[in-house]
């Protein structure tokens, strides 16, 4: 029954819309009515949930084949559609969108005091945007999608970010952005130029010369590294997360940042796969000084928040060194990694949100000894935090063991040198988790003693129990991915 | 022959009558004692306004494709919808400044009297088959508008942008008169047709023997040209009138002659001098427009001025589709300038409807997100699409133009273009910046808009928005035009 609905029903531009349908609903709500804007925002954000979560029921493990294919004529004399679907890559993008969102709604329930229609309604677009990038198989409007991105959140951030700061985080993001997708948008239409459609389809069998899809990757590579973010160019990074509002941050962490190295797994890997093996040395490199050079960064931060923005930075170059191992090993566990960092940093995000919220300061110097006062949020705070330094049976872990394994077949030396990230790791997480959580209680600077209430803790319960999942049993998630990433490591010949 | 010839004008015959029947009756009911010397400038603009409708009609009905008096003049697919476009672009500005009359007590009901002939004069620029009739539509057209520009007399920004905009508008009209009869004087012929025939594999080079007359005419009419557009190296007229004329002739400035000068353009250099010489003219303004336009924007703080110098941004974003001469070019520069008006005329809307002690720096829209939130979503998606963000109308016309500039192998153009897109970024989210981020200790209230205004807004806003979703019609009908340019 259940799956007779599914298949009969359900499509993906359905998905798409229906987030965009409620902000629809919501702007003809007046703002005084704030419970029934609140309530169906969250309605919305969740039946979108569990309507992505059909598709992970509904989806054949055994075909590298894009699945729910939809394609709608867009402009004529050119072949450029509305081509969407999703493969084993693509289906957790879609599926850790739709379980976010509602977080962030529920998160800013009761912290936001100002445009408090116009947040719900940021969140929705941006929420059925961020579906359409991970399942736009067309390059052109990938690129409308992942840049259309940037409006909510630029919005996002420069409204209900706490500080005169966020201004400034607001522009960073967004030029550094812009300017490293326009690049994109040139070899885009390069491409579209050479070969007169942007169809995946097509260009996924389509033979660049060496030299040209040298010069491909490294536009494709300017707009995937500032998202991702490799090291030159990452300023942006905790700049935006420290600035935003904890949704803000959230979603950031969540699927934004994801955006670029999905690009990397769509897009600049099978489509140029030598230029790929010609700058392995180079994304290694990079990523390997992200890895040590932000890692040794987040134990000198004094904010909470960049100290977890920071770390975010190590993780996603963990991801591109796995990635970039070109074996099934490490892109199943770079997939992996992405998902789990989604779940653990913003719900570190959520932590010191929650903090903010109470004492209205991120200085590491003013707290300790919350332990005595706030028991509750310090043991979340430790599982995540435990999480974060990807402790076995946590979902970091399988996913940096994974890296670490097909890191090693590629290049020892690279391995050897991630892993030094672990260690570093540890020590900025544990040192975090000691100087807020234990050590003497300063009640100069903590006036409030309240606890997590039960929406903070409710929102939390979902994450603990992905990650938990995901580090017990990451099967359920390897085996969807399993075939396309294999298809992915046959197609380009890396093996 | 003259039945048919003048069945072909009658556009052009209304607009004419409509002009004379509506001078008659503002002179003569203005100066009436009987009704207490009425202020008529909101009632000519309604009377004013159907006259342009049926004129749309009448366009829209008759298009057979024809020759007309001599060869003076032609009307094929191309003339066709430009000259809908652009009296569709010209009702929306009347129609946006109706409420202007009222509020500022204008008694000047010349001011919809002098956009008729205009427009009926940049019709004929649209159809102009010859170099005589086309110079002498462009000056019909900067006749009128050097009269508007200084219509408001008792203010002395207004009288110095009218002298300006006559004393440079005169002078290019005189460079382009210049290119006009060194071309009559090298070839004999003015007509366009004659000169395509005459253009057809002529290497026009600088220091070729007989040619080099040829080049300078074309060089002359090109500058001529770029004046008019103010493209940069010609365009320091351009902020200064911006500013200095009413905001209702600085809207009708910034949209109307744009559409018309550019038809012609195109008539021009597409079809008779079909040459690459002055290619690379054109692509030298356009960089400099883009960087110019980008840069200089960034360090303004009046409102108008600001969008003069984003105008002359945009209007270097619109060569890169000429200076192909392919098919995509001509079309991707359709795309954008029709993109490009709808976008100005919902801007302008906006300046227009914040007229409370006169709106005038960008820091002035401090707190509308407050006071007035959905013409703050609207103006801020409305910047954001002129910045080219995707999925946004703004984004469609950018990314068509970088096609087609990559498609002809001018990748310095594309490049160009693509950066200083992103600086021009800078200015253009200011604005939002302004309205929702910063807390101004004035907040400025500003009274509703009317009607007219808002449906403007809506109408335009909406397609801002849903462009990308639906792009096939403004595809379809501006490669039809680009073809019937063409071939």
């Amino acid at each position: 029954m259940l799956q007779f609905i599914a298949s009969s029903h359900f499509n993906l531009s359905g998905l798409i819309l229906c987030p965009l349908l409620g902000s629809i609903i919501l702007f003809v709500i007046p703002d005084s009515r704030i419970q029934l804007i609140r309530s169906i925002g969250l309605c919305t954000s969740l039946i979108t949930f569990l309507y992505s979560l059909f598709f992970w029921i509904e989806f054949d493990n055994s075909t590298a084949k894009f699945q729910f294919v939809e394609s709608i004529q867009w402009l004529p004399y050119s072949n450029i559609n509305f081509y969407i679907g999703i493969d084993g890559i693509s289906l957790f993008f879609v599926v850790l969108t739709t379980f976010l969102i509602p977080i962030c709604i529920l998160v800013g329930w009761s912290s936001i005091k100002s445009y408090k229609k116009e947040y719900m309604i940021a969140f929705l677009i941006c929420e059925s945007l961020m579906i359409a990038v991970s399942c736009m198989l067309d390059l052109l409007l990938f690129y409308v999608f992942f840049e259309s991105v940037l409006i909510p959140m630029f919005i996002i951030i420069g409204i209900w970010g706490s500080r005169q700061r966020k201004i400034q985080a607001a522009y960073q993001f967004f030029l550094y952005t812009l300017l490293g997708s326009v690049f994109m948008l040139l070899a885009i239409l390069f491409i579209f130029f050479q070969t007169g459609t942007t169809d995946l389809r097509v260009l996924l069998t389509t033979e660049f010369s060496e030299r040209r899809q040298i010069l491909l990757w490294i536009a494709f590579f300017a707009s995937f590294s500032v998202k991702v973010p490799m090291v030159p160019v990452h300023i942006w990074l905790p700049e935006a997360h420290v600035e935003a509002p904890t949704a803000g941050s959230v979603i950031l962490a969540g699927i934004p940042l994801k955006l670029g190295t999905y690009g990397f797994l769509r897009f600049s890997i099978p489509m140029f796969p030598e230029a790929t093996f010609f700058f392995i040395p180079f994304i290694c490199t990079l990523s390997v000084i992200a890895i040590i050079y932000t890692s040794l960064t987040t134990v000198r931060q004094i904010d909470l928040k960049k100290m977890i923005a920071y770390s975010s930075v190590a993780h996603m170059n963990f991801v591109t060194i796995g990635m970039f191992s070109l074996n099934i090993q490490g892109i199943e566990g770079s997939i992996l990694l992405m998902l789990s960092h989604g779940l653990v940093s913003s719900a570190l995000f959520l932590c010191v949100g929650a903090l903010y919220e109470r004492h209205k300061t991120r200085l590491v110097k003013y707290y300790g000894g919350l332990v005595s006062t706030m028991p509750i949020f310090c043991t979340i705070f430790l599982f995540f935090t435990l999480a974060n330094m990807s402790l076995p049976g946590s979902s970091s872990f399988v996913g940096e063991f994974l890296i670490l394994v097909g890191a090693f077949q590629r290049n020892s030396l690279v391995a050897t040198l991630a892993a030094l990230g672990m260690i570093l790791g540890a020590a900025y997480s544990l040192w975090l988790y000691n100087r807020v959580v234990f050590g003497n209680f300063k009640p100069n600077f903590l006036t409030k003693f309240s606890d997590l209430n039960r929406r903070e803790v409710l929102i939390f319960l979902p994450l603990i129990v992905g990650v938990i999942w995901m580090g017990v049993y990451p099967e359920v998630f390897l085996e969807c991915m399993h075939t396309s990433v294999s298809n992915l490591v046959q197609h380009g010949k890396f093996d | 022959m003259f039945d048919h010839d003048f069945l072909a004008l009658f556009p052009e015959i209304l607009l004419i009558n409509a002009t004379i029947i509506l001078l008659i009756y503002g002179v003569v009911f203005s100066t009436s004692e009987r009704y207490d010397y009425p202020p008529l400038a909101c009632n000519v603009g309604w009377l004013g306004l159907p006259s342009i409708s049926i004129t749309i009609s009448l366009v829209a009905t008759g298009a057979p494709v024809a020759n007309l008096f001599y060869n003076n003049l032609i009307i094929d697919d191309f003339t066709y919808f430009c000259q809908i476009f652009l009296l569709l672009s010209t009702a929306s500005t009347i129609l946006m400044c109706l409420d202007y009359f009222k509020q500022e007590s204008l008694n000047a009901f010349e001011f919809i009297v002098l956009i008729l002939p205009s427009i009926c004069s940049m019709l004929f620029m649209i159809s102009a088959y010859d170099l005589i009739a086309m110079y002498l539509a462009i000056e019909l057209q900067s006749l009128c508008f050097y009269v508007i520009a200084a219509f408001k007399r008792d203010s002395e920004f207004s009288t110095e942008a009218g002298l300006k905009y006559f004393i440079l508008g005169a002078f290019s009209s005189g460079i382009l008169l210049f290119g006009c009869s060194m071309i009559y004087g090298f070839t004999g012929v003015t007509n366009f047709e004659e000169l395509a025939k005459i253009f057809t594999g002529y290497e026009i080079t600088l220091f070729g023997a007989q040619s080099s007359g040829i080049f300078m005419g074309i060089l002359f009419i090109a500058v001529g040209f770029l004046f008019k557009i103010t493209a940069v190296p010609f365009h320091m007229w351009a902020p200064d009138v911006y500013e200095g004329s009413p905001t209702l002739v600085t809207a009708f400035f910034s949209i109307a002659p744009k559409i018309a000068i550019l038809a012609n353009m195109l008539r021009v250099f597409i079809y008779s001098f079909y040459d690459p010489t002055w290619q690379q003219l054109f692509f030298f303004c356009s960089i400099a427009s883009m960087i110019l336009g980008a840069l200089a924007a960034m360090a303004q703080n009046k409102v108008k001025r600001l969008l003069a110098y984003s105008s002359i941004g945009h209007v270097g974003y619109l060569p890169i589709g000429f200076s192909c001469g392919t098919i995509e070019g001509i079309q991707s520069l359709l795309i954008a300038i029709s993109i490009y008006v709808s976008m100005t005329i919902n801007v302008f809307v906006v300046v227009l409807a914040l007229r409370k002690n006169r709106f005038k720096y960008v820091a002035d829209l401090g707190a509308l997100a407050k006071t007035n939130p959905i013409l703050a979503i609207t103006l801020s998606i409305t910047t954001f699409s002129y910045a080219g963000i995707p999925p946004l109308a703004g984004f469609c016309s950018k990314f068509y133009l970088f096609f087609a500039a990559l498609g002809c192998g001018a990748y310095s153009l594309a490049f160009t273009g693509i950066v200083t897109s992103v600086i021009s970024c800078f200015y253009y989210i200011r604005f939002v910046k302004i309205m929702y981020f910063d807390t101004p200790e004035t907040w400025i209230i500003y009274k509703p808009m009317d009607r007219e205004k808002s449906l403007l807004l809506a109408i335009t806003l909406f397609f801002i928005i849903s462009f990308f979703l639906y792009p096939s019609p403004l595809f379809l009908v501006t490669h039809e035009m680009a073809l019937s340019l063409c071939l």
